[in-house]
């Protein structure tokens, strides 16, 4: 094809000598899949933003590596009995990149202005517990909740409570989102349609830290192109690594494959009201009809873990119960005595990305072997919005079986099977559109809200699993893995089982 | 002449109004709810509604039509849904890089389209007509992104010539506008070659040839001139579709431009983005076939324009 245009040779030749990447030694790059939508902490709500966020600004609390829940802003925090009051106590000399200290009152200006429904904000739900924020002195506040809510410490770790600059939300008010002003390791430079750059903070609280100059985020939608940059040394990580693209990057010697685990849960939800999912012998029947491992091989190319429990390993409070055997005779006997020697017929949905189309057409194909005849039916985002999301009661649901996905962005259980397995949860107010209401599960649910007592709100978590695994209301399928390509050169990032990506302690040679 | 354009720019008026009338209608068929999106897959339905009500999605359609038209005369584009920053921000932002992408693209593809078929024309039968075909059968039917990411591996990846992909200094731009353009120069030296092929049979250029002009000049002034009219049409429809953005282009060279900008905002239900696309494509297009009719008139002057 090259000989069509003699002229790209001359011009190639001629870009030889500029186009190697004149990048000093200490600038990083991110190759990313998506354009992140903006900055604005308490108004974003996918992992990329999240991640973007996290460069610039913190929480009073903050993940690690392995998102487990330490102190970032707080130093340290105590929490009532009846999880109704939380005391958090800052730290001390941090300052905000505009040069203002961080304290109390900067919590406080923070948290109204995410709670305030005149601001609209859309994490306003992480919250709208809180009745008032105390300021008590210049490094503790106080919050009192209007009902008891156990897992409030670990929605300030999330980015929808990050620490702004009060200065700078007064001085830029909406536009804060193009204005980044936090208490994090990078200082925002630019952000212009799909690259955004920041620059170390000199300042930072932790000492040691950054060890990089710069950081970019580039989105580069395309998949090969993006193993391209790093293949060529423009970019140092890539994320998401496409599972075909695994060898390739084994194969360079200059590059590093991380494989990590995630919290994202795939699952075929059924609509447990309605016939025939509302029998448990057919929803048990479906869980044994299905290959988990193979699902795992060949919709995830092997990297996928199979569900061993209604949330994955590494949320908070997870209670491992096993994986549902790979069982089709007893899948045919449950649904001959369900009443279905000849199986039925219904209806699966789900999106419409490759992926998401190939899992859906491997439980097409598992089903059908015990007399199942599935229709799959992916709907494009807009379409499962009106279809599945906003239904306004159960009788209007028109879902049968929907192949989805869910991660907890708190990293605690409760988010995790709270808006999914409650049944105060049903559409439109949260997200349990397999309609499973029991008793059980909502008592253990509500008792893991009830405390912030660690070992209380285990014993009430680990209740609610084994109940919801019982009552089997979804096809319990894999937990995703995690890939992304890095150079060799590079240490210090870590990928979150979130799908996001800690950057703070990065280094280049 | 300065009546004609007066009167064409007035008489697009009322083509933008009926687009703008139409898009407005048709993005809210669209199935999906955009504050739903906006508000992110784990939002609470008082999050959503929040949502709704910041993005002006409340109250009837009616009403959100005159709130639509009444900032669009004004010049107020409103503000994306998804990014929250003004309309006119992010496609100001990403208008540049997509036209200077479409005229390099169209530079080299018009020259080498061009060149390809008058030597296909004037070798007709020969060698250099069927090899110059081939070419271009195969920059129709090559998938650009399959070339996108044949030219990346090859120039960036092996030689490390170039770089993969984003919008920078002229190094950057050489890929995407071959990948871009390879199409449309095939598109251009099949119709000059067709065209060509056309008018040298007609009876001036018999005449010209017999009262002894140069050979070359029989070429470039007699025939040429002669075919440019449906070549001039087909670069001025060609130009208007890659000022809309080539969506696979830019993608695999991730290039920021209107084309992803106006999936992306299909995709989220951007409504304001959607709108404010459509209008300037529907503008585009009604200032390209104004600048084709005045073109026609400077390559054939029989051409008059009324």
């Amino acid at each position: 094809m090259t000989r069509l245009l003699p002229r790209l040779v001359l011009s190639a030749a001629l870009a030889a000598a500029s186009a190697a990447p004149a990048l000093a030694a200490k600038d990083l790059v991110i190759g990313v899949e998506a354009n992140m939508p903006h900055l604005d902490p308490a108004n974003t709500n996918d992992t990329l933003s999240q991640t973007a966020e996290r460069l610039m600004y913190q929480g009073l609390m903050g993940f690690d590596k392995d998102m487990k829940l330490i102190p970032a802003l707080a130093e340290k925090y105590e929490a009532s009995e009846d999880a109704k009051e939380f005391v958090f106590h800052l730290r001390r000399g941090v300052k905000f990149h505009d040069g203002t200290p961080f304290n109390a009152a900067a919590v406080k200006t923070n948290i109204d202005r995410v709670a305030n429904p005149d601001n609209r904000l859309s994490r306003r739900s992480l919250v709208s517990m809180i009745a008032h924020t105390d300021v008590v002195d210049e490094y503790t506040v106080k919050f009192v909740l209007s009902s008891p809510f156990g897992a409030f410490v670990n929605n300030m770790a999330h980015p929808g409570t990050f620490m702004i600059s009060p200065k700078a939300l007064a001085e830029y008010g909406k536009d804060i989102a193009t204005h980044p002003t936090g208490t994090g390791p990078y200082k925002f430079v630019s952000f212009a349609t799909d690259t955004l750059k920041v620059v170390k903070n000199p300042d930072y609280w932790r000492p040691g830290v950054p060890k990089v100059d710069t950081v970019t985020f580039r989105a580069v939608p395309e998949s090969g192109s993006r193993f391209a940059m790093l293949q060529t040394g423009e970019a140092q990580f890539i994320y998401p690594l496409p599972a075909e693209l695994v060898k390739a990057a084994q194969a360079n010697p200059n590059l590093a494959v991380i494989n990590a685990p995630s919290i994202v849960a795939r699952y075929v939800a059924m609509n447990n009201m309605k016939k025939p999912f509302d029998d448990i012998r057919v929803r048990q029947a479906l869980n044994y009809a299905i290959d988990k491992n193979a699902y795992g091989r060949i919709v995830f190319s092997g990297y996928s873990t199979p569900m061993d429990a209604p949330i994955p390993s590494d949320l908070g409070f997870y209670s491992k119960q096993g994986v549902w055997p790979y069982d089709p005779a007893k899948a045919k006997a449950l649904l001959a005595e369900a009443g279905y020697p000849n199986g039925f017929e219904t209806e699966l949905w789900g999106g419409t990305s490759t992926a998401v189309k190939r899992g859906m057409e491997f439980i097409q194909q598992q089903l059908a072997a015990v007399g199942v005849k599935v229709t799959v039916a992916p709907l494009e985002a807009g379409v499962a919005t009106a279809k599945l999301w906003n239904v306004q009661s159960p009788a209007d649901a028109t879902m049968q079986m929907n192949y989805g996905g869910w991660s907890s962005s708190t990293g605690d259980a409760d988010w995790g099977l709270r808006p999914l397995l409650y049944s105060k949860s049903f559409p439109p107010n949260l997200f349990n559109i397999a309609y499973y209401s029991s008793p059980v599960t909502d008592r253990a649910i509500e008792a893991g809200l009830a405390t912030a007592d660690p070992a209380k709100r285990a014993v009430a978590y680990k209740e609610a699993q084994a109940q919801v695994w019982k009552d089997a209301p979804w096809i319990f399928l894999g937990v995703d893995r995690l890939l992304a390509g890095q150079s060799k050169k590079l240490s210090g990032v870590y990928y979150l089982p979130d799908g996001g990506v800690l950057t703070e302690d990065a280094a280049l040679d | 002449m300065l009546v004609f354009l007066i009167r064409r720019l007035v008489g697009t008026v009322p083509v933008l109004v009926a687009v703008s009338i139409f898009v407005f209608g048709f993005v809210r068929l669209l199935p999906g709810d955009p504050a739903r999106l906006v508000a992110g897959p784990d939002a609470t339905a008082q999050d959503v509604a929040a949502v709704r009500i910041e993005l002006g999605l409340d109250g009837p359609l009616l009403q959100q039509y005159v709130r639509y038209m009444g900032q669009t005369l004004r010049g107020e584009l409103g503000r994306s849904a998804k990014t929250r920053q003004p309309v006119a921000h992010e496609i100001g932002a990403r208008f540049m890089p997509t036209l200077w992408l479409t005229v390099a693209a169209m530079a080299w593809a018009l020259a080498f389209g061009l060149l390809v078929g008058v030597i296909s024309g004037v070798r007709r039968g020969r060698w250099q007509d069927h090899a110059g075909m081939v070419m271009a059968i195969s920059g129709i039917s090559f998938p650009s992104f399959w070339l996108g990411l044949l030219l990346i591996d090859l120039f960036s990846v092996r030689l490390g010539w170039l770089p993969t992909g984003g919008y920078g200094d002229w190094t950057h731009f050489v890929l995407p506008s071959i990948t871009l353009g390879a199409g449309v120069a095939a598109v251009l030296a099949r119709f000059t070659r067709s065209a060509f092929v056309e008018v040298s049979a007609e009876d001036y250029v018999r005449t010209a040839r017999a009262k002894g002009v140069p050979e070359r000049m029989v070429v470039w002034k007699h025939t040429l001139r002669n075919a440019l009219i449906p070549v001039v049409t087909m670069t001025g429809l060609q130009f208007g579709f890659l000022l809309g953005g080539s969506i696979v282009v830019e993608t695999v060279f991730s290039w920021p431009g209107l084309g992803r900008l106006l999936i992306d905002s299909v995709s989220f239900r951007d409504y304001p983005v959607i709108q404010a696309e459509i209008l300037l494509f529907s503008l585009e297009f009604v200032l390209i076939n104004l600048i084709v009719d005045v073109l026609y008139a400077f390559v054939n002057p029989e051409i008059r324009l009324k």
